[in-house]
């Protein structure tokens, strides 16, 4: 399938945003081109129906760069984006959020759900989410999970969808987003302040974004989302008003806009890109060191090793958690959608080097002392993300070193739960202890 | 490529592609060309890999030039990615070198080899390169045809090196590859190549440049010397070792921008100044957390989010709005309430009196890792990281001189010079020496002991009467320890902790107080 | 069942190995073979980790190293690398100064090689016994600091210390030669009955009851002194 032109598509989205909406500064680089994380993550999450964290000092633009993303990628105008969106305090309730009864129908007795605009819009945004109760964060993201949302005795379900949360760094006046939670999301990101030289530029042209707003179109979803008919009837007239809303863009405007078919064939061309042998391999490796214990058995949140365990040197030894189940996949997401964002045939290790940090840095919860080694260090990232570059470069030396050992080892292992009588590579590293584990646990 | 192009940066550009993808993508600006540079191959300077022109024209007389471009920077690359991979393990290996041959500039030399011989075996098996190819052809010394022979031999290929069997046969034991052993087997290297070493000296010729870039520290960035010291000064867990290595290489750290601080030297009489720099670098290993304005709870219930009404729950938490005004299950919602907080009087991080004993009974910290002088300077760092200021006092028998105050500063050498000053004389403590560091806006106390102090019951006596938070440290376990605890007890304002090992420091919680365990979610 | 490896199922499993791989397994071999002797020979001649020096102890440890040794294909660069292994304490978790001493001079004495060379001379131990009954045809430099009983019941070969020995250096000596550059200890050449001592530096002191043979001290011969004849 021809994705070449979605490709410069989803490109002059990122452009588009990046010189005009959300001035920012190129942090990270991959391959030989440069992106500012916030708004390559963010972009990589609305086309893979993902959920990414946002956090960052107040005013730094959390909000509105997956505004931004939203309104372009779904070809949705700005102001209903902003209609949707769900702000963080503690007095949200689940009326707010999701739906409430029709008043005048329930005062005749009967029960019927006038769904809010965030159980309904594929852009899902929650402003500091930290802020609301965690009940609260719980049901937005069980209901972002499955795209299933429930109230009363009523049920809709997305099709397509993907959440933006954004988060300010933990004071007075937030709850914690529980671990729970947080393993939930894809990926964090900070947004971060764009530099003295681009906060200057920030507001002297006219106002940009006025570009993506139009009060006609604005209530005429509005009307459709407000209609009390079946949930997939109204997707579908809003669909149809997306694709007038993206030629009304490229034609006053000339800003191209995705549309359903086009996402969906992006996403069918991302999961189809395969993991090459190093990526692969990689990967594990960092599973392995994640997730390993040898004396435990499996790394768990109650049970610490002391010194003296012969692999004090990796991460394992670092760590207070088990990596979830839910970590690969976001990973692999993630570098899929980036190795086809930069139209490479398959995922590589410098596309999974890029997505690690920001898939785990949320998810780890490191020990006291190895936080307190690396606290105090200069960096650029916020401690969490930092950390979880460190993190990525420490496994990748250890896997630069026996990167061929450790794919023969999981070729031999391939051959011998096939039938072939190979004994297990040995080797010093978790990876080659789980994979023993493995072929012990079937023969 | 920076400056004018050069002839040679297509082919450049497109042999780091291949390189890079070799090598997994190491995070390496792109290369550059020089027309400039000496007899060298190549030079990195803060990651930066800059080939030398000629040299790579000469080379490819011999063989083609992509292969000449392919080599050098494999060999460049792998330092950066295996060996020595970080400031840390290069500070290891030369420490190591220089306990074989007890001269600064020949343990360089052994270990910028090593480093060599390590990188390239690497290249060689993994990598795919072609570094053999422009070994044989290269112009060479007397330790690079040691070290080519070796190459003959571990690698399998013939580079046109002849002689030398005995020294490469001795060298070609060493487990090069295997990185643990590292510090060990430089150590062998080192006693191999001694002699040819000390021939070197001999003749002059030991600063010769290798051709193939000297290993000096100029290819670590400022950042990742300064965190190399701190990984040195905890790994190596001993004043005396780390101090040898970086007196040693003070004028290379310079020149290379790494800021160090030169030890204090001997103090008069008796009394010894410790190895300021080693604590100083140990302490940023670690971040010890102040408990800031402690939050005042109201003492008020305030409604906080709803939750489902069932029934047999009470009537009068319900809220009429969001329930409709119904009274029936799943659509009526009462409101959870919770305390609120306000905050208190004062804000930010007080002050800091760091009471350190430096009596006989405590370590030298000179001779041996203090974990009380490290204590202090992790406590010291907290507060001034924090914009507060430190008071030093630093006892040991008080009567007969055995103090040193240091006054509220934000000069951290001042301070240390403070903490890690050791008199080794008896133990009494002057409780006006404290009282004179006191004032109005209460500072923390931290005191950092091992109790075993003459007036004890004094210090006793004096800290029960405090309203200051006090943090108490005391190393190891003894009567006077259980006597302190026993008599703290009830004291909600001082916290003690145990340190008997250095995973005990970052336990500590600076200025914390009992009660703030109600209110800590 | 599900294999998760399948992505590897198209993988080359290949071992890559240069010769550097197989000169080091070749040689931690060796080394393992050596070491099990050693501790093999402190079980079977050290009791409670105390081992004394007695005659027909030395005689059985020394016969007992012989035997062991004989199987193993060892070089020169093993017995130097033994010594260091001792010193660290790695591997080895404990190392008797005689026994491992005796160890050594088998090891040594049974060496393809004529000419030995052992460079000691930073180690935190010494060992003992060093250079024992060095056969003739051999010759072994040693560099460094030496224990007691150097060049103990010398059979023949030229021992050569590079620095000081301890005390009873040269013991027992029955033919060869033994210099030591720098000095020696107390009861040098005690029961010697033939050979030569060299010494270039002090000796602390000689053996009462020595048989035959000469010693000198600084290329002067202060052993038979002919005024004072001793046989």
């Amino acid at each position: 399938m021809e994705d070449g032109n979605s490709r410069q598509k989803v490109r002059d989205i990122y452009g588009f945003i990046q010189d005009n909406l959300y001035l920012n500064r190129p942090d990270m680089r991959v391959a030989e081109e440069s992106f500012n994380s916030a708004l390559l993550f963010s972009l990589l999450t609305a086309l893979n129906r993902g959920k990414e964290l946002i956090i960052g000092e107040p005013g730094l633009g959390k909000t509105t760069s997956a505004e931004y993303i939203g309104a372009m990628t779904y070809r949705l105008p700005l102001g209903l984006i902003w209609a949707g969106e769900v702000s963080g305090h503690p007095e949200q309730t689940e009326e707010k959020i999701i739906g409430r009864p029709d008043l005048g129908r329930l005062n005749r007795g009967e029960e019927v759900v006038i769904w809010s605009y965030l159980a309904q819009l594929p852009i899902k945004i929650v402003d500091e989410i930290n802020r609301l109760p965690e009940t609260k964060q719980s049901m937005i993201l069980d209901g972002v999970d499955r795209g299933k949302w429930e109230y009363l005795n009523d049920v809709i379900i997305n099709e397509e969808y993907c959440l933006f949360a954004t988060a300010n760094y933990q004071d007075r006046g937030t709850n914690t987003l529980i671990a729970p939670l947080i393993d939930r999301f894809d990926v964090i990101v900070e947004s971060r302040h764009p530099g003295t030289n681009m906060a200057f530029m920030i507001g002297m042209k006219d106002r940009y974004e006025n570009v993506l707003r139009s009060a006609v179109f604005e209530r005429r979803f509005q009307e459709i989302l407000l209609q009390r008919r079946d949930y997939h009837e109204k997707m579908r007239g809003l669909e149809e008003l997306c694709d007038r809303f993206g030629d009304h863009m490229e034609k006053e405007f000339h800003v191209r806009m995705l549309s359903q078919a086009e996402r969906k064939e992006i996403r069918d061309c991302m999961q189809e890109l395969p993991l090459d042998a190093d990526a692969n391999a990689f990967l594990r490796t960092v599973i392995a060191e994640l997730s390993f214990c040898h004396k435990y058995g499996q790394k768990r949140s109650d049970e610490h090793c002391e010194e003296g365990c012969h692999y004090t040197g990796f991460l394992c030894h670092h760590t207070k958690n088990c990596i979830s189940n839910r970590f690969p996949i976001s990973v692999r997401t993630y570098s899929q959608s980036l190795a086809w964002l930069l139209g490479d045939e398959a995922v590589g290790i410098d596309h999974i080097k890029a997505v690690l940090p920001y898939a785990l840095a949320h998810r780890v919860q490191w020990k006291d002392d190895y936080i307190s080694q690396k606290q105090a260090s200069n960096r650029r990232d916020p401690l969490q993300i930092y950390m979880g570059k460190e993190m990525v470069n420490e496994v990748y030396r250890r896997y630069n070193e026996q990167s061929h050992h450790i794919k023969n080892a999981l070729a031999v292992a391939y051959q011998t739960l096939s039938g072939k009588g190979l004994e297990p590579i040995e080797g010093d590293h978790p990876i080659y202890a789980e994979i023993k584990r493995d072929l012990e646990e079937v023969r | 490529m920076e400056g004018k192009d050069n002839k040679y940066d297509p082919l450049l550009k497109e042999i780091w592609a291949k390189v890079r993808k070799k090598h997994f993508f190491p995070e390496l600006p792109d290369p550059t060309i020089s027309e400039s540079m000496d007899r060298v191959a190549l030079e990195i300077k803060s990651k930066q890999i800059t080939l030398n022109q000629s040299f790579m024209e000469e080379a490819a007389r011999h063989l083609p030039m992509e292969k000449v471009v392919e080599a050098l920077l494999d060999h460049g690359v792998a330092h950066y990615t295996y060996c020595p991979w970080d400031f840390h393990t290069h500070l290891i290996l030369y420490q190591e070198a220089k306990k074989v041959l007890k001269d600064k500039e020949m343990a360089q030399k052994s270990a910028g080899y090593f480093m060599d011989v390590v990188a390239d075996t690497h290249c060689f098996k993994e990598k795919d390169t072609p570094i053999s190819d422009l070994y044989s052809h290269m112009e060479r010394g007397t330790l690079d045809r040691v070290i080519h022979a070796l190459y003959q031999r571990i690698w399998g290929r013939d580079l046109n090196v002849q002689g030398c069997e005995e020294i490469s046969r001795k060298l070609s034991r060493i487990p090069y590859l295997d990185r643990k052993p590292w510090p060990e087997s430089i150590h062998r290297f080192s006693r191999i190549i001694q002699g040819l070493l000390e021939s070197e000296e001999k003749l002059g010729t030991l600063n010769q440049p290798n051709p193939m870039g000297q290993n000096d520290f100029g290819r670590y960035t400022p950042e990742e010397m300064d965190q190399g010291l701190k990984e040195f000064a905890m790994s190596t867990g001993d004043p005396g070792e780390f101090k040898g290595v970086v007196r040693d290489l003070e004028d290379e750290l310079k020149e290379a921008g790494c800021q160090t601080h030169g030890n204090m030297g001997l103090g008069s009489g008796s009394s010894l100044d410790a190895d300021i720099l080693f604590y100083m670098k140990l302490a940023e290993n670690y971040s010890l957390p102040i408990k800031k304005t402690p939050i005042e709870k109201s003492g008020s219930l305030y409604p906080f989010s709803h939750s489902p009404w069932e029934l047999g729950k009470p009537f009068r938490d319900i809220d009429p709005w969001t329930s409709f005004g119904k009274v029936m299950p799943g659509i009526t919602q009462i409101w959870e309430r919770r305390e609120g907080d306000t905050f208190g009087e004062e804000e930010g991080t007080p002050s800091c009196i760091v009471v350190i004993d430096s009596s006989g009974s405590m370590i030298n910290p000179r001779q041996h890792l203090s974990y009380a002088v490290l204590g202090a300077a992790c406590a010291s760092d907290a507060y001034l990281r924090n914009d507060a200021t430190v008071a030093v006092y630093n006892f040991s028998d008080t009567r007969h001189g055995g103090r040193q105050i240091v006054d509220y500063t934000r000069h951290r050498t001042e301070i240390y010079q403070g903490i890690c000053h050791y008199f080794g004389g008896g133990t009494r403590l002057d409780i006006e020496d404290i009282e004179s560091l006191q004032n109005p806006s209460q500072p923390d106390i931290f005191i950092i002991t091992d109790m075993q102090i003459t007036n004890l019951e004094v210090l006793i006596g004096y800290i029960n009467g405090l309203g200051n938070r006090v943090t108490a440290v005391h190393i190891g376990e003894n009567k006077d320890v259980r006597q302190f605890r026993k008599s703290m007890e009830i004291r909600k304002n001082v916290s003690i902790y145990s340190v008997q090992k250095k995973e005990d420091i970052p336990r500590i919680v600076l200025g914390k107080i009992r009660e703030y365990f109600r209110s800590v979610s | 069942m599900i294999n998760p490896f399948e992505d590897f199922k198209e993988y080359p499993y290949k071992k890559k190995e240069i010769p550097l791989d197989r000169i080091v397994r070749a040689k931690e071999r060796v080394m393992d073979q050596i070491i099990e002797g050693y501790l093999k020979l402190v079980e079977e001649e050290v009791k409670e980790l105390v081992w004394l020096v007695e005659h027909n102890r030395i005689l059985k440890a020394y016969s007992s190293a012989l035997q062991t040794i004989q199987k193993f294909d060892y070089d020169v660069d093993d017995i130097e690398e033994l010594c260091l292994e001792l010193d660290k304490g790695g591997r080895i978790p404990y190392l008797i100064s005689g026994p491992s001493g005796i160890y050594i001079s088998a090891l040594c004495n049974n060496a393809k090689e004529q000419e030995i060379h052992l460079r000691l001379y930073e180690l935190k131990r010494t060992f003992h016994f060093l250079g024992y009954r060095l056969p003739e045809g051999k010759t072994l430099i040693l560099e460094g600091d030496l224990g007691d009983f150097i060049g103990a019941g010398l059979s023949g070969g030229k021992l050569i210390a590079k620095g000081s020995t301890g005390n009873w250096a040269g013991a027992g000596m029955m033919d060869g030669e033994l210099c030591i550059t720098e000095h020696a200890g107390q009861n040098m050449g005690e029961w010697m009955s033939g050979g030569e001592i060299h010494v270039d530096g002090q000796i602390r002191g000689i053996g009462k009851t020595i048989r035959g043979g000469r010693i000198y001290q600084r290329d002067k011969l202060i052993f038979p002194n002919y005024l004072t004849s001793r046989y």
